[in-house]
């Protein structure tokens, strides 16, 4: 048998077997189990409340909030200009958009934070960037930026400082101590902490 | 971890030095196959030489064997290869057009700069009425644009459209390549050339 038949042979032998296994085995999973240890443990995910209040108030384009509860106590309560994107279709296809993109910071909240942390993980495993966890989530919110206790007066200046952006905070979401403060300018000088990793491109393609 | 330049493993600024290198390689495979010669493309067409045929073929098995079992083995991600979008009418007409022109003027494009660069004179008047081509196709543009943007389909796979995996795809077309190479071989025999 000469040359030729043989590679002839073993290209269809080549193709028999690529027919017969399945299709598209490489894993949809982007970060190993060991990448994902890593980004827990840092904590990176984390925004906390009183930035996003911040970013809510100056009405910074780049914040998304998503809700990931159900429809259903979305249409009781829902943070101003929140999407929801229910922890049950975090996959669909409509929502890809929303959540596998390079623009803006989506911050994901639930009642407490473990549907947001489960959505998350989900997310980022699927090697999605700029997802983030709003801490404490909507119970912690409400302890802290709609009702939030008044400090110990031996308390250190930063915590009134806190304690006035947040009572503030509270009267422009409409909470319990809606009082008319001077504060809000007092706080100027706090940058909100954005914990934002150096984007990557988006795949594209070209020919 | 593929494919490299979308995944960043190499950064998206080698894509025209590595088409480069890929350009000369392909350039002098060409001409190493003869195809600086218009008989060679014009033997596909009167039968008397179908290495034209086997080349493209086993290039295009090749490539698709090579992708799957990457996909199989976990080193490249389909999903983030370009997929060049259908226009079936324009496809269509195009390819009737493009077709004529390989009978008509004995290169394709690659070959025809492969005949240049050796000095062909051939050669070098085909790529001259190539770049005719460009230029009266892009300022009648205007013309023809229903047309050409007609049929659009989208990054389409033949695997999607018959609803059978890309394996079963690949099989088909090995078959179907082994097949036309012995039909070719046939027609060398048929209609034989002396000497060309």
């Amino acid at each position: 048998m000469n040359l030729r038949n043989i590679i002839f042979i073993g290209l269809v032998l080549l193709g028999v077997v690529i027919a017969m296994v399945p299709e598209n085995t490489t894993k949809p999973y982007k970060l190993t189990a060991e990448q994902m240890l890593i980004e827990v443990q840092g904590a990176a995910e984390m925004v906390i409340a009183d930035d996003v209040a911040h970013w809510l108030i100056s009405k910074d384009p780049s914040l998304q909030l998503i809700d990931v509860r159900t429809p259903d106590e979305y249409q009781k309560f829902h943070l101003e200009g929140s999407l929801n994107i229910p922890l049950s279709t975090i996959l669909s296809s409509e929502n890809r958009d929303y959540v596998d993109q390079g623009i803006k910071m989506n911050v994901l909240y639930s009642n407490g934070t473990i549907g947001s942390h489960q959505a998350w993980m989900i997310l980022r495993q699927l090697g999605f960037e700029n997802n983030y966890v709003l801490q404490g989530g909507l119970n912690y919110w409400f302890d802290t930026i709609m009702n939030p206790q008044a400090p110990s007066v031996t308390s250190a200046d930063e915590e009134f400082a806190k304690y006035d952006f947040r009572k503030a905070a509270s009267g422009v979401f409409g909470g319990g101590n809606a009082e008319t403060l001077t504060a809000p300018t007092a706080n100027e000088a706090e940058k909100p902490r954005v914990i934002r990793k150096t984007k990557k491109k988006a795949p594209a393609g070209g020919c | 971890m593929g494919p490299l330049i979308p995944q960043e493993i190499i950064g998206a600024d080698w894509n025209l030095f590595i088409a480069f290198v890929i350009g000369i390689g392909f350039g002098f495979v060409l001409e190493q196959a003869g195809f600086s010669s218009s008989r060679k493309l014009a033997g596909m067409f009167y039968g008397y030489d179908t290495v034209v045929l086997k080349v493209f073929f086993t290039g295009a098995i090749t490539a698709m064997l090579g992708l799957l079992f990457f996909s199989l083995f976990g080193w490249i991600d389909l999903n983030l290869i370009y997929v060049n979008p259908t226009f079936l009418g324009s496809a269509i007409v195009g390819g009737i057009i493009m077709g004529a022109g390989f009978i008509v003027g004995g290169f394709c494009p690659g070959t025809s700069f492969s005949a240049a660069a050796i000095g062909k004179i051939d050669g070098m008047v085909f790529i001259g009425g190539l770049f005719i081509g460009v230029f009266f196709f892009a300022e009648g543009y205007p013309l023809i644009e229903d047309f050409y943007m007609s049929g659009s389909m989208g990054p389409l796979k033949v695997s999607e459209v018959l609803g059978i995996s890309g394996g079963v795809v690949t099989l088909l077309i090995i078959i179907a390549a082994l097949i036309m190479f012995k039909l070719g071989e046939l027609a060398e025999k048929r209609w034989p050339r002396a000497e060309y």
